[in-house]
Order: C-alpha cells, then structure tokens, then sequence
C-alpha cells in the first residue's frame, strides 16, 4: 500500500476542506483546483484535471448560504483524484472508464461529508457555550483558545470524510471494477462530458435571471457554427 | 485614551477575517469567530473590566457573508473607537448589526456565491477543455483579485466611516452586478459546451452538427432537475443510459 502517497493527500484534503469554511474561503476547495492539486502531489496533474473539469459544475450552485450544508465536493474530488491515481497504479487501471467509475462510486460517499461537517458545527456549538460561560465569569483568556478548537473540529470532519472516500471507495473499485470497467472504458470520452453537461442542466434550471436558457442556447449555437466553419 | 488604531493592529484584524468561521455553530453562527476577529482592537483599547464588557458585546449572535463580514467589523471597531474615546453609547451599533447582517449576506452570497464563483469557474474550465494547467491558477485569479479587494477595502470602509459604510456599499448596485456576471457565466457556459463536445466528435471524425442533437438533451436534463431529480441521479441515469447505448450501436 502507498501510504506516503495516501498520507500526502490526505494533508491535502485537509488543507481544501478548511477553506471550505473554516478558513480563507479562497476556493482551494473547488474541484478545479483541489483535484490538479491532489494529481499535482500525487505526480498525475492531467488526471487531476480531469476529474476537476468533470467535478466543478455539478453542485456549485449549492451555496453555503446559513446553516445549509452542500454536499462535500471538496472531498469528492480530492478522494476521487486519489483512488485514480494512487489505485489506479496499484491495480493497473487507467483511462477514461476508471475515471468515471471512481467518480461514480465517489460522489455519493460526498453525504459523510455533509454529515460529518453537521457534527463539527454542532460539536462547535459547545465552544460557543463554553465562550460564553467563561467569559461571563471574567475569563478572557481561552476564547482565542475555543475559538481554534473549532477550527481543528474542521479539519477533522474533512480528513475522516477523505479517508471514508478512500477506504469505502477502493473497496467498492476492487468489486466493481472487473465488472464495469469493459462497458465504460467503451463509452470512456462520452461519458466524461455527461459530467460538466449534467452540471450546466443543473445551472440552467437554478439560476434565477431571465433569458438563461435564450442566452446559453444562442451562444451555444454560435460557438459550435464557428468550431465548424473553422 | 487612545485615538488612532496602529496599522499592524488593523492589519492583523485583515488576516483574522480570514478565520471568522472557523468555529461556525448552530447556536450564534459566526459569534465566537466575530469576536475572534475583534480580539486584537478590544485588547487594544480596553483594559481590565472594561476589556471584558467589550468583549461580552461581541460574542453575539453574527451571521453574515464573510467576504463583507469586514465591511461590518470595520464598523465596530470605529464604533469601539468612540466608546474608547468616551464617545457613543453601547446599544446602538448592535442595533445597525441587526439591520444590516441579513442584506450584507444577501449581497455577498448573491455576488460572489452566485456570480464571481461560476464565473471564474466558466473562464477556468475552458482553459481545462484544452488541457492546459493554468486552469486553476486562472480561476484563483479571477475569484480572488475581487475577493481580497472587497475584504481589505471593506475593512477601511467600515473604520473610516463607521455607520455610514453601508450607503457607499449600496451605491456600489451589488445586486445588478451579480445579475451582469451570471449572464456572462452562461454564455461563456455556451461555448465551453459547444467546446467540449466539439473535442469529441473530433476524436471519433464526426460530424460537428451532432453537436445540435445535445441542446435538447440539455434542456430535458434542465428539466428533471427542476423537478426535484438530484444531482447524483442524474449523472447515473445519463452514464447508465450512455453506456447502454454505445454498448449496442458498437
């Protein structure tokens, strides 16, 4: 087993999902950049980079707004990064069809993120109390204390949600892959694009201006008349 | 009684901005993050008992979008400034705090959740279609240079003019300008599609105007999702079917 590679990712994940919300919020946590960053400390960019195009439209439009959770997409990307490269040497899988099997069996294992990150907030939930009780007896000087604590609660709702992906994840490669990696592999190219394709859909129908689908469609129409003329 | 705040204080208000939610909860949201932010102007103009009564003011209920979060905090430390300074009473800037939270939230999620975000994603993910590494440098670049912008000059906006910083951030039509960059997100969302599939059929010497065939699949796609079909379902149907497909024509 790699486990220095599977270690150094893992920093990764952590790093992305406290930008996610604990920290910076410099969208390190986006899949386009999380995953070519995890293929980058992994030594496959390229790959990172795929799984980054094919993750970064599908719940983007999921917006951190209050208490609402997103479904982890941080994780799902460098997880799924992970399993192509780090299993994918291991087992001797590559290509098109092991991309999008990975994803596949990725994405819905993005909900322990979710959940995970719900069970930091509520466990933060007690350093507010703590703060408050503390404070309320003339005691100033652990807030800064509490207040990082919930920072490191963070960083552990993304680090278990990784090594969930991972470990669930290759397991569920190992079983699947001998059975569907032949019919993928097949469709491999076309299958890359139901993944952005699937996540303008998901755009289109969310967002709230008028004429979106007028001006996506002309501009769609345009773009793909000059790919043809040219 | 001290006047004027030090640069390095405010400049260390700026980098604790970036950890305001680092201690999100269900009970006061950003609370103990807000007050966290604060830590270093209230230790800077209050003393002893005074220190500690700052402090309770601060650790409230506070929820609002954190790129203008600092807009907000630049507020109250203007606002302590004139309590330091014997000026100002303590329930009025908890009154503006009230007021002005929710529509910050609305502006910023609206802007940068809503609009810069995809945006810089649309501009990235054509860079990706080519396979080029830049990808994520490019949008690191377009989210951020506004980003670090709003944080910084929100922060100066709210300590120099304290309670009227929020009419100057009216003025700027945050709103509308989400409303511009949404527009550009799915036209450029129109020719990283047409892209995309163009790059395919050109891998298997196709004809481009197949590309035609996949509006209205898009359109239906749309459609389920409008009607409460998740993301997750989604993909699977579509790679079920695609798979399906291709496994008889070939």
């Amino acid at each position: 087993m790699p486990w220095l590679e599977l270690l150094l990712a893992g920093m990764v994940a952590m790093l992305t999902g406290l930008d996610r919300m604990a920290l910076m919020q410099m969208m390190i946590s986006r899949p386009i950049v999380a995953a070519p960053l995890t293929g980058l400390v992994l030594g496959d960019l390229q790959s990172g980079l795929a799984i980054g195009l094919m993750m970064e439209l599908l719940w983007l439009t999921r917006i951190p707004v209050g208490a609402a959770i997103p479904p982890d997409d941080t994780q799902v990307a460098v997880g799924a990064t992970t399993l192509v490269v780090v299993f994918g040497s291991l087992w001797h899988y590559s290509g098109a069809g092991f991309m999008v099997l990975a994803l596949l069996v990725a994405m819905p294992l993005g909900k322990a993120g979710q959940w995970l990150d719900h069970l930091a907030r509520s466990q933060n939930s007690r350093l507010q109390k703590r703060a408050e009780q503390v404070l309320a007896a003339g005691d100033s000087s652990r807030l800064e204390q509490l207040h990082w604590q919930g920072v490191a609660h963070f960083a552990f709702a993304a680090l278990i949600t990784y090594l969930v992906i991972v470990s669930l994840g290759g397991l569920g490669l190992y079983f699947l892959s001998p059975v569907f990696l032949a019919p993928l592999e097949d469709a491999g190219g076309w299958l890359r694009l139901v993944f952005p394709i699937c996540g303008i859909a998901v755009m289109l129908s969310s967002m709230n201006i008028s004429r979106a689908l007028t001006l996506f469609s002309t501009s769609f129409l345009m773009a793909t008349l000059l790919l043809w003329l040219t | 009684m001290q006047a004027k705040l030090p640069g390095r204080i405010i400049f260390r208000t700026y980098l604790r901005s970036f950890a305001l939610q680092g201690s999100w909860n269900f009970e006061r949201l950003q609370g103990l993050g807000a007050l966290y932010v604060m830590t270093p102007v209230l230790k800077y103009y209050f003393q002893g008992t005074d220190r500690l009564k700052a402090f309770r003011r601060h650790l409230g209920y506070f929820n609002t979008h954190p790129f203008l979060a600092p807009s907000l905090l630049g507020t109250a430390i203007h606002y302590e400034a004139g309590i330091a300074a014997g000026t100002g009473t303590s329930d009025n800037f908890d009154a503006y705090r009230q007021m002005v939270m929710a529509p910050y939230a609305a502006m910023g999620d609206a802007l940068f959740w809503g609009g810069l975000r995809p945006l810089a994603a649309a501009m990235a993910l054509l860079l990706a279609a080519g396979e080029s590494p830049w990808a994520p440098v490019l949008f690191l670049l377009v989210f951020n240079l506004p980003h670090l912008w709003f944080r910084w000059n929100g922060l100066f906006l709210g300590c120099r003019k304290g309670f009227d910083a929020i009419e100057v951030i009216q003025k700027m039509r945050l709103p509308d300008l989400a409303v511009r960059l949404k527009e550009g997100t799915v036209i450029l969302l129109g020719g990283f599609c047409a892209y995309l599939i163009s790059i395919e059929l050109g891998a298997r010497s196709l004809s481009l105007l197949w590309a035609f065939a996949c509006l209205p699949a898009i359109y239906l796609l749309g459609w389920l999702a409008r009607k409460g079909v998740s993301t997750l379902l989604l993909v699977w149907i579509v790679v079920a079917l695609t798979t399906m497909t291709i496994e008889m024509a070939f």
